[in-house]
C-alpha cells in the first residue's frame, strides 16, 4: 500500500520519477516557509531527496489510515526540517495541501515542530537528540509484536552532538534493532555555523559502527544511490543500519547552498522567485 | 487502616510495588518493563525474571529509556519505566515532559528514592523535587503509597488509568498502615484519624509522622484529623474541603522542597476555596544531607514533634 511507485520500474525510472517529486516538494516548502514568513529551509532541502524517496518510493504507509499498526515509520529527529515532511505528507494525501499554507499558524496542524496528532506523523520531534531513542522503541516494540515494519529516523549532523544520539546508539545495537535505518543529514552546518567549527563530529560513520551499526555513506542527493543504499539497509540483520548521507545545505537554491544563515531564515519575495525558477529550470 | 495499631514493615514500597509488578505481569500480558541498571534496588528484576522477554535493561542512559519507553507507548504499548527519582525527573525531564506528557502516552514510573527516604546515600541521590516537577507537567498524575498494601494497590491504580502515572517509593521500609480491602483510586484519600480541631494532610512516609502528631496533641486535648493525600495529582478536594470545614486549620507536610510541594498547591487551593490559618512543612530552600532518616526527619523539621508543634501555633496553644 503504499508507495506510489509499481514496483516492477527499472531503479532508473523510479529514480527519474522521484526526482520529478523531489523538485515539487522543495518548491512547496520554501513557498510554505514563505508564506509563513518563518521555518527553517535550509536542513529541510538538504534532507529533501532522501524523504521524497522514502514518501513516494520506500515507506508502507497508508495515507487513508496513518496509523495503520503494519505501516513503517518516519520519524524527522531533526523536526525542525519538518516542512519537507508536512510537504511530502500533504502530497501524499495525509491531508489537503491548502494545510501547507498554515504552518507554524495559530490552531494549524502544521505545528512549528512535528506533534503526533498531525495525520502521518509517527510521534512527535523535533527537541534535538531524541529520535533515534523513540526510534528504538518502536522497532522494538515491532519486535515484539513479531510485525516486519521498518523504522526510519532523520537525524541531523548537528544534532548529534546530544549524547543522548549515543546512549540510543548502544542500545539499538545492544537490542539487535535490525528494523531500524537511521540517516545522518551530513550536511557539515549546524545553526551557529560549520559542524567542524562548532563542535567536529570527525567520522560519523565510523562512529556508529564502533557502536555495532551497519553503516554505508552515501550521496544524499543521488536517487539511485538513496534507492540502492536504503534496499541494502533493509536487508541488514542482527543490527541495525545507519546511513551517513553527505548533502548539501539549501540544495537547490542556489543562495541557500552551504550558508548556514539559512538554517532558520525566511526568503523574501525576489528570493521566493529566485528559488522557484532554479528548481523548475530557467524555462519554467 | 490500622492508624492506631501500626506494624513494622517488613519491605520497603518499592519492593512492594515491583511485587505486585511481577504478580500483575501474569494477569496482564502486554505491558512491558524498561530498567536502567538499578534493577535489583528498584526490585523490577522481580518483573525482569519472570518476563525477560518484556524487560528491557537499558544500562546506565535515563533519557534514552524514557525517550525510548515513549516510542514504544507511541505505538500503543504501556511501558513501566523504573529507576530512582532524581534521575526519571530532573535527568529525564525533557523525555519525560516532551515525549511522555505532551502526547499523553501510556508509561507509567516506578521512582523510587523519594523524598530523603534514601537518608544514609546522600543529597545526589535524594529526590526532593520531584513532586514539584511532577505535578507541573500537563497530563501527569502522581500518586505517593505510604506502605506494602497501598503500594500494590496503587500499581494496579496507576497500570489502569490512562496517560502518565508517576509513583513516589522509597528506600528503606517504615510501618504498614493499611489492610488488604482498603481501596485505592486516582484522586482519592484516606482519612486515617477523625479530629475537629485540625487537619494535617501528607502522603507518603510522613503519613507515620503525622500519626505520631495527632497522638502528641491527643494528649493535649487537641484533636487532629489525619488525611493521607496519597494521590497528589489530582487530590481529593472534596474531602480536604470537608475536613477543613470540620476543623478549620491545615497543616501542610511532605518530604520534599516546601517550594512548589503539595503545601504550595493546598495553600493556593484553600486562597481561592476556603481561607483557613495554614502552615506547611518540609525541606526550607535546602538540600539534606547524609544521616539516619529518623535524624533527617528532625533536623529538616519533619519529625511528629515539628508537626504537633506548628499545628499548636496555628491553633494559638503553642
Amino acid at each position: 500500500m503504499a508507495s506510489t511507485q509499481d514496483r516492477n520500474r527499472t531503479l532508473d525510472e523510479r529514480a527519474a520519477f522521484l526526482s520529478e517529486k523531489a523538485r515539487e516538494v522543495r518548491s512547496r516548502l520554501v513557498d510554505m516557509i514563505y508564506k509563513a514568513k518563518s521555518g527553517h529551509p535550509g536542513g529541510a532541502l538538504s534532507a529533501a531527496d532522501i524523504v521524497t524517496a522514502l514518501y513516494f518510493d520506500i515507506l508502507r504507509v497508508d495515507p487513508a489510515n496513518p496509523r495503520w499498526p503494519d505501516r513503517d515509520r518516519f520519524l524527522l529527529s531533526k523536526g525542525h526540517a519538518c516542512p519537507v515532511l508536512y510537504t511530502c505528507l500533504a502530497m501524499r494525501g495525509f491531508f489537503g495541501l491548502e494545510h501547507l499554507d498554515t504552518l507554524r499558524q495559530f490552531e494549524s496542524i502544521l505545528q512549528g515542530h512535528p506533534i503526533r496528532k498531525t495525520p502521518g506523523i509517527d510521534m512527535t520531534t523535533g527537541s534535538l537528540g531524541h529520535g533515534l531513542s523513540i526510534g528504538l522503541g518502536m522497532a522494538l516494540e515491532g519486535k515484539l509484536r513479531g510485525k516486519r515494519y521498518h523504522v526510519y529516523v532523520m537525524l541531523g549532523d548537528g544534532e548529534i552532538n546530544e549524547g543522548h544520539v549515543w546512549e540510543a546508539a548502544m542500545a539499538a545495537a545492544k537490542f539487535k534493532a535490525d528494523r531500524l535505518i537511521a540517516f545522518v543529514d551530513r550536511n557539515r552546518l549546524q545553526m551557529d555555523g560549520c559542524c567542524d567549527d562548532i563542535m567536529p563530529m570527525g567520522d560519523v560513520a565510523a562512529k556508529f559502527k564502533a557502536f555495532g551499526w551497519k553503516t554505508f555513506e552515501i550521496d544524499g542527493h543521488d536517487m539511485k544511490t538513496i534507492l540502492g543504499t536504503i534496499e541494502k539497509a533493509r536487508r541488514v540483520r542482527g543490527r541495525p543500519a545507519c546511513i551517513v548521507a553527505n548533502t548539501v545545505k539549501g540544495k537547490g537554491v542556489s543562495y541557500m547552498e552551504d550558508r548556514f544563515e539559512w538554517h532558520g531564515k525566511c526568503p523574501n519575495a525576489d528570493e521566493l522567485a529566485c528559488a522557484m525558477k532554479e528548481i523548475w529550470g530557467e524555462d519554467s | 487502616m490500622r492508624p492506631n495499631a501500626l506494624t513494622p514493615a517488613s519491605i520497603p514500597t518499592r519492593r512492594a510495588f515491583s511485587e505486585r509488578m511481577a504478580e500483575y505481569g501474569a494477569i496482564d500480558g502486554d505491558f512491558v518493563v524498561f530498567e536502567a541498571d538499578i534493577g535489583y534496588s528498584t526490585f523490577s528484576h522481580l518483573f525482569g525474571d519472570r518476563f525477560p522477554e518484556r524487560y528491557f535493561n537499558m544500562g546506565i542512559a535515563e533519557g534514552n529509556m524514557v525517550s525510548a519507553a515513549a516510542g514504544m507507548a507511541a505505538d500503543g504499548r504501556t511501558v513501566v519505566a523504573s529507576t530512582y527519582g532524581v534521575f526519571i525527573t530532573l535527568r529525564a525531564l525533557e523525555s519525560v515532559r516532551t515525549f511522555v506528557c505532551y502526547p499523553d502516552l501510556n508509561v507509567k514510573f516506578l521512582s523510587s528514592h523519594g523524598g530523603f527516604t534514601p537518608a544514609i546515600d546522600g543529597v545526589t541521590h535524594q529526590a526532593t523535587e520531584d513532586i514539584a516537577n511532577m505535578t507541573t507537567l500537563p497530563n501527569m498524575k502522581v500518586l505517593v503509597p505510604a506502605d506494602t498494601w497501598a503500594a500494590k494497590k496503587l500499581f494496579d491504580v496507576a497500570l489502569q488509568t490512562p496517560g502518565p502515572v508517576f509513583v513516589r517509593l522509597m528506600r528503606d521500609p517504615i510501618l504498614d498502615l493499611y489492610e488488604a480491602g482498603d481501596a485505592f483510586r486516582m484522586g482519592g484519600s484516606h482519612v486515617l484519624l477523625e479530629g475537629s480541631d485540625v487537619t494535617i494532610a501528607t502522603y507518603g512516609d510522613i503519613v507515620f509522622e503525622a500519626i505520631g502528631a495527632a497522638g502528641i496533641l491527643a494528649k493535649e486535648g487537641i484533636r487532629a484529623e489525619v488525611i493521607d493525600l496519597y494521590s497528589v495529582k489530582p487530590f481529593d478536594a472534596e474531602t480536604l474541603l470537608r475536613s477543613l470545614d470540620k476543623t478549620g486549620a491545615l497543616v501542610v507536610a511532605e518530604n520534599h522542597q516546601k517550594r512548589n510541594g503539595l503545601g504550595y498547591e493546598l495553600s493556593n487551593f484553600c486562597l481561592k476555596n476556603k481561607v483557613v490559618p495554614f502552615d506547611n512543612l518540609g525541606l526550607e530552600d535546602t538540600f539534606a544531607e547524609s544521616g539516619s532518616y529518623g535524624k533527617l526527619l528532625e533536623k529538616y523539621g519533619l519529625s511528629r514533634d515539628h508537626i504537633a508543634a506548628a499545628a499548636k501555633r496555628l491553633l494559638k496553644r503553642g
